[in-house]
């Protein structure tokens, strides 16, 4: 009994110590240099293809556009800089992550709205007493006495 | 001869519309007196709607086979030139055929449906068929009037344009269509039963056990579908990806979702009698969220909201979508307070409420993912400007709820009923936690992998394999190379089950791998000159081209080296069609064990080639993953599963470790 206990911490250990190795391995692993041109093109919206990025569109738009989000890289510019660049030519339209303000706002709510809601709903259905008004105060103390005996019938057999 | 094959194929389709329309008639009617109707006259019905649909199909086939180009859509879709095996699957390629494709799998599982329904008193059944038949009417009737491939043209042209390019380059073609369509049709049959079910003022979990086989047949049709659909665009269209939640794409992925939803809390009401009013709220929204997806699909909303009148089909459909919600939904909320069950789980942990935040998690991405596609469509309506919603909208909001429908994978399945003490569960999961903490240190250590998503997925991965493997082992009986597979065959509907969440788990892995450690590179090399790309030398060695009959394939040989030796020739091409200005694009792909590599054409000079190339770790493994999950499906509903309508008994209950 005491060794298995023994056994049982042992693997609670071993389990918090190797996902101690994991995370500290994560902590302190090296961050590759993010790549701000490539992160940027994924965020801007090819004017000539269907609902691909111009990092992931082979035509010749995308990468006329890819060459002007490189060049600004180079040249120092924020990432916000950038994307009210192209957003100044192409409009809204150019970004695919809409952002949480203006007429995308409303989309950022939404899923939060759904959340809300269904944790309301959710927690009023459960909170709502079982519905069980059909059975009289005389029915129920019926149920409860063989409930009782029923009950009491088991125990005598379980024990010795 | 050439008036003929249409002519025969609006008389199938007449046929059909007939056949419906007295299925539904005689279906209520049988449904409020089984007496007054037979049998032999439901099947009469379902036997024209069937043969109907068939002769149609046929006479689709044979007017393309035929090149009778006195028939409308073989004049929009077909040209003298294309290859054999596309005319065949052309017969799905565009708009018309397409619907008698869906009205033929329709009529399909209407009399799959028949089968079951022995007699006229057995009245939930006979109203199924009833409900089927009106949707039958609508998609026949579909069929007849704007979408009809069947008008005879005054004056035939002599070829005609030939299918989509796209549609007319891969076998593919043959398989993601119908499979996508077995799918999304097959969830008319629950849908009918749920109906019925209300209409009958009659609850309880029958409706479920018949709708059972339909359900899995679809969800695992749409699975298969969903992932063929993402090989084929990752293998043709040559953006370096399998899934640019387009909304096309989203259009199948939301009833999937649902359907999911659907399948788990069936189990629910099945077993604990739970979750029923909920369980036709989920039917309801499955079917209407397919005829949306047709709709987003079919009407051209999605790529303008001005285009979409142009064509009778978008708003057919949408008048279809808003009778279905409105009737289903005014019947359920007529209805749904009889049917509704009183009981509630006892506790929040047991497999009842891990499958209810299961139903959660998918309602809400589903959910998600439906405000997102529908998002630019309603704004551009409203206001008239076009907004975008793509992919760091999707990933930001499909990724936290991934994780958490993973984490339900592996904690769900091996929690009991009614209440899970922390000792049960710790004691069915602490092999699985020491071997998945073990491998996110191992990925970590030994992999040198940085990124935390990888490493979360495959621990958790690990984790639902581990479990899984435990619980079979535990619960077979004694010797065990005899008793798993006993355990396996007999208990389909549970390791049906575990197969596909080892599917998704695969899945799961693959896509973080592949998108966290994935290597690009744009390279322009000329002719003779090479250049380096994962651990390769590549050389573009020469172009050629090759006349087809249809086409004029232009593409580029590039040589790939491994230590002087050819390891690998892509041929990576551009394909220009007959009558298409723009050439199309067709990319190489080297599939293997741990990674595949993918070489697509930007631009293709005679001495010059620029290429995107991309090395995916582990991608072969994504499609192994989506076949597991289809498997699981079809695993789960194989077997003598079938009994008699009238006989009661319970599913024989899983036994705990």
């Amino acid at each position: 009994m005491r060794r298995r206990r023994l056994l049982q911490a042992g693997l609670a250990l071993a389990i918090v110590a190797l996902l101690a190795v994991a995370v500290v391995g994560l902590l302190t692993a090296r961050p590759g240099t993010p790549d701000r041109a490539y992160e940027l093109e994924q965020r801007l919206r090819c004017p000539v293809c269907k609902s691909v990025s111009i990092a992931e569109s082979p035509s010749e738009t995308a990468e006329a556009m890819r060459a002007v989000v490189a060049d600004q890289v180079a040249a120092g510019r924020s990432d916000q800089e950038i994307i009210d660049y192209f957003r100044a030519r192409y409009g809204d339209w150019v970004l695919l992550d809409p952002p949480a303000s203006g007429s995308t706002l409303a989309l950022w709510m939404l899923p939060v709205a759904a959340v809300v809601i269904g944790g309301a709903v959710l927690v009023l259905l459960r909170r709502r007493p079982p519905q069980d008004e059909s059975l009289t105060s005389e029915e129920r103390d019926q149920v409860r006495r063989a409930v009782e005996q029923a009950r009491s019938r088991v125990d005598d057999e379980v024990t010795p | 001869m050439t008036v003929l094959t249409p002519a025969a194929g609006w008389v199938g389709i007449l046929l059909g519309l007939a056949g419906s329309f007295v299925l539904s008639v005689f279906g209520f009617r049988a449904q409020r007196r089984p007496s007054a109707v037979r049998r032999s006259q439901l099947r009469f019905a379902v036997g024209c709607m069937v043969g109907g649909a068939v002769l149609a199909m046929t006479a689709l086939e044979v007017a393309l086979l035929t090149d009778n180009f006195a028939m409308s859509y073989v004049a929009e879709t077909h040209s003298r030139a294309t290859p054999l095996f596309f005319t065949i699957t052309s017969a799905w390629s565009a708009l018309g055929g397409s619907i008698v494709l869906w009205a033929l799998v329709l009529a399909g599982y209407t009399a799959a449906v028949l089968r079951q329904v022995r007699s006229t008193d057995d009245r939930l059944g006979t109203g199924a068929l009833a409900v089927l038949g009106l949707v039958s009417i609508f998609f026949f009737g579909l069929v007849s009037t704007v979408a009809n491939p069947f008008k005879i043209l005054p004056n035939p042209p002599a070829d005609g344009p030939g299918p989509n390019p796209i549609l007319a380059d891969h076998v593919m073609v043959a398989f993601h269509p119908p499979l996508l369509y077995l799918g999304f049709v097959g969830f008319t049959v629950p849908f009918a039963f749920a109906m019925s079910a209300l209409l009958l003022r009659k609850g309880g979990v029958e409706w479920l056990r018949r709708t059972r086989r339909a359900n899995l047949v679809a969800w695992s049709f749409l699975t298969a579908g969903l992932v063929l659909g993402a090989w084929w665009s990752y293998e043709v269209l040559g953006w370096g990806g399998y899934w640019a939640w387009d909304p096309v794409e989203n259009a199948a992925l939301i009833p999937w979702l649902v359907a999911t939803a659907f399948i788990h809390s069936a189990v629910v009401q099945v077993k604990r009698g739970m979750l029923q009013a909920w369980n036709f709220v989920l039917v309801i929204a499955t079917f209407a969220l397919t005829i949306l997806g047709t709709f987003l699909t079919r009407s051209g909303v999605v790529a303008s909201v001005h285009s979409f009148t142009e064509s009778g089909v978008g708003p057919a459909f949408l008048g279809f979508l808003v009778l279905v919600l409105a009737v289903g939904f005014t019947l359920f909320a007529l209805r749904g307070e009889r049917v509704a069950s009183l009981a509630r789980p006892e506790s929040l942990a047991s497999r009842e409420g891990v499958f209810l935040a299961n139903n959660l998690l998918l309602t809400l991405f589903a959910f998600v993912v439906l405000s997102g596609t529908l998002y630019p469509i309603v704004v551009e309506a409203l206001t008239g400007d076009q907004v975008s919603v793509g992919r760091p909208f999707f990933d930001r909001m499909a990724v936290p709820l991934s994780f958490a429908l993973l984490l339900a994978m592996g904690v769900g399945p091996f929690t009991p009923y009614r209440h899970a003490s922390l000792g049960v569960l710790w004691t069915r999961l602490r092999v699985p936690l020491l071997l998945a903490s073990a491998a996110a240190a191992a990925v970590v250590l030994l992999g040198g992998i940085s990124s935390p998503g990888v490493v979360a997925v495959t621990g958790i991965a690990v984790a639902i394999v581990a479990a899984s493997m435990r619980q079979l082992v535990v619960t077979a009986p004694k010797p065990r190379h005899k008793g798993v597979p006993r355990v396996l065959r007999g208990q389909r509907a549970y390791w049906g089950g575990q197969l596909a969440h080892i599917g998704v788990a695969v899945v799961a892995v693959v896509i973080a791998v592949s998108g966290a450690l994935a290597t690009r590179a744009t390279v322009i090399v000329d002719r003779g000159q090479s250049v380096e790309f994962a651990r390769y030398t590549l050389t573009f060695e020469r172009s050629e081209e090759h006349a087809q009959p249809d086409r004029l394939i232009r593409d580029a040989h590039i040589v790939f080296r491994a230590d002087g030796e050819v390891a690998w020739t892509a041929e990576p091409r551009l394909n220009r069609f007959n009558n298409q200005t723009q050439a199309v694009g067709q990319p190489a792909v080297w599939s293997g064990p741990t990674r595949d590599i993918y070489v697509a054409l930007a631009q293709l000079g005679d001495d010059q080639v620029s290429l995107n190339l991309y090395r995916y770790p582990l991608m072969a493994w994504l499609w192994v993953g989506g076949a597991l999950a289809a498997a699981g499906g079809f695993w789960a509903l194989s077997g003598r599963t079938r009994r008699p309508a009238a006989e009661n008994t319970a599913e024989p209950v899983m036994a705990d470790a």
